[in-house]
């Protein structure tokens, strides 16, 4: 998945360099849409709150959680860690699954119809509104010139 | 000013065997240099150990404690509910008013006998430190005496900052000893405070050796790891650790394990649990080598005002990682050249991937972090900033 994007090879690490080199990397690495992951948008739970004021941030989040949006409703693989009875335990909670799985699948399947409008909606208004400030940044940068 | 003979420190909590927080270790090493360099100090503290229930367990009264005269008085009754509905308030940046603020901070950690006693002896002592700025304790401790005070503050960028009782806090106190500019820079901001009233002083570390192959070794661990040391809970940024450790494994398909020394729970997806591990309270030499053979020591939290075991990382010649949102940490990494920055995960994974491939630049930053240490963090560096601010000579 990643590719040695540097080589630092300086005798002492000028590590704003350092940085400012892996932003730019990034930047052209997210442009080209290697972090749209959902695995990236469920790991950034708890940074929203340090990133909201970041520009960029929002845009490159929503693009991650598009797909996470849709929450995995198919079978999955039981397993269960205790040694003693492990096999009987597994038989159990794949009875529980089997039997529970018919009443929370149209549950979760409209749980998931919901979360894609949200984003979409979402997707939407962030869309219009950057391209509402990108106009007025341009109006204002003309009459500014004009001045 | 004249030479401060007699000096009190106040703090909330004391514990002989270091397992408090970073702001009460850094108050009791302060006070242990002073005395050491004789001048005569009480440490005034309640009697509590936890900072979660704060309830009276050890017994009240003075002893005498390696060279500090230690005073112990009960924390007060209080009460709990208006102060956490209040707290939440502050927290959420909600709706409270300049009472709600006055309720909060009564209804803090307070210790009325510990009042008393500054009163009362007060008029003995010719400086009075106190900190950290959060609690009751230091906030009323520091308004008896407040010509003679001196705050180390160990403040954050956080809603408890912006609460109209800590402009009063902050502009009566004589004077501040904080742990980094990028803090003081804030406190100058937030409080409009004189210059002259601001001294940066810091810890002191004591350098140590520890073995890179020996905490691997006992604990057969053969696969690359990081490691995070301290409370485990989400102000410190533990979860986000996890969860990108977590995201780390499952998209570079590369086994990095996980080390956590501290209290508190981890909460970590399921996918990462069995790649962590715990050690708990562990010996300063076991945290040292554990700290010594990792790939990386990763500090995500984003309220720190020194980052102590920032500090003990560079010393055993591990490089950081740090979320850019903390500018004492990041401040920190820049200054020394042992670390880097992440704001978000594809920032994080680049940079440990950069550290795990090229252990080269992985032993170009622990060394630079480890001289800076050694020349920043030096007691004898820090004791002359410290007593320049207790004497009065800081300009």
């Amino acid at each position: 998945m990643n590719d040695a994007l540097f080589q630092v090879n300086a005798p002492g690490a000028d590590v704003e360099k350092l940085v400012a080199d892996i932003r730019a990397a990034v930047e052209k690495k997210m442009r080209d849409g290697a972090y749209a992951d959902a695995r990236i948008a469920r790991a950034e739970r708890t940074n929203l709150v340090n990133l909201r004021n970041e520009d960029q941030f929002l845009g490159f989040y929503l693009k991650c959680l598009h797909d996470a949006v849709f929450v995995d409703i198919s079978d999955f693989e039981i397993r269960e860690r205790r040694p003693l009875f492990g096999p009987l335990l597994i038989a159990l909670k794949k009875v529980i699954w089997s039997l529970l799985k018919f009443y929370t699948y149209r549950l979760w399947s409209q749980q998931n119809q919901v979360n894609g409008l949200i984003v979409t909606a979402i997707e939407g208004l962030d869309e219009k509104y950057a391209e509402k400030i990108k106009t007025l940044e341009q109006r204002v940068a003309e009459l500014e010139k004009r001045k | 000013m004249s030479r401060a003979q007699r000096i009190a420190f106040v703090c909330p909590r004391f514990s002989e065997k270091g397992t408090v927080g970073g702001a009460e270790t850094l108050l009791k090493a302060l006070a242990e240099q002073a005395a050491e360099m004789g001048r005569e100090v009480d440490f005034l503290t309640t009697c509590a150990e936890s900072h979660f229930t704060w309830e009276n367990v050890l017994p009240a009264g003075s002893r005498r404690i390696g060279k500090l005269n230690v005073h112990f008085f009960p924390v007060d009754s209080r009460d709990t509910a208006t102060f956490f509905r209040v707290q939440t308030a502050i927290s959420n940046r909600g709706n409270f008013t300049e009472h709600d603020e006055e309720l909060w901070i009564r209804n803090s950690v307070n210790s009325e006998a510990l009042y008393q006693h500054l009163r009362e002896n007060g008029n003995r002592y010719d400086r009075i430190v106190t900190g950290p700025y959060l609690f009751g304790v230091t906030f009323f401790a520091s308004l008896i005496h407040p010509s003679k005070t001196l705050m180390v503050p160990c403040l954050h960028d956080e809603p408890f900052a912006y609460l109209s009782i800590m402009q009063k806090l902050f502009r009566s106190v004589s004077g501040f000893m904080f742990n980094a500019e990028p803090e003081r820079d804030f406190a100058r901001r937030l409080f409009n405070i004189d210059p002259a009233r601001c001294t940066v002083v810091g810890l002191g570390m004591d350098p140590f050796e520890a073995d890179p192959a020996a905490f691997a070794k006992r604990h057969k661990l053969t696969a690359p790891y990081v490691i995070f040391c301290g409370r485990r809970e989400t102000g410190k940024g533990t979860p986000l650790l996890c969860d990108y450790m977590a995201a780390f494994r499952e998209r570079t398909g590369r086994d990095v394990r996980v080390v956590f020394t501290g209290s508190g729970p981890i909460e970590a997806p399921a996918s990462l649990e069995p790649f962590i591990m715990d050690l708990g309270f562990v010996s300063d030499r076991e945290k040292h080598e554990a700290m010594a053979g990792a790939v990386a020591f990763i500090h995500p939290s984003v309220l720190e005002s020194l980052g102590i075991v920032l500090l003990e990382s560079w010393l055993a010649r591990t490089p950081v990682l740090v979320h850019a949102k903390s500018e004492v940490l990041r401040w920190q990494c820049a200054r020394s050249g042992g670390g880097l920055w992440f704001r978000g995960y594809p920032e994080f994974e680049e940079e440990l991937t950069l550290l795990l491939d090229q252990p080269d630049v992985r032993a170009r930053l622990g060394k630079a972090g480890e001289a800076y240490v050694r020349s920043e963090y030096a007691w004898t560096a820090v004791r002359k900033r410290m007593f320049d601010a207790l004497d009065g000579t800081a300009s």
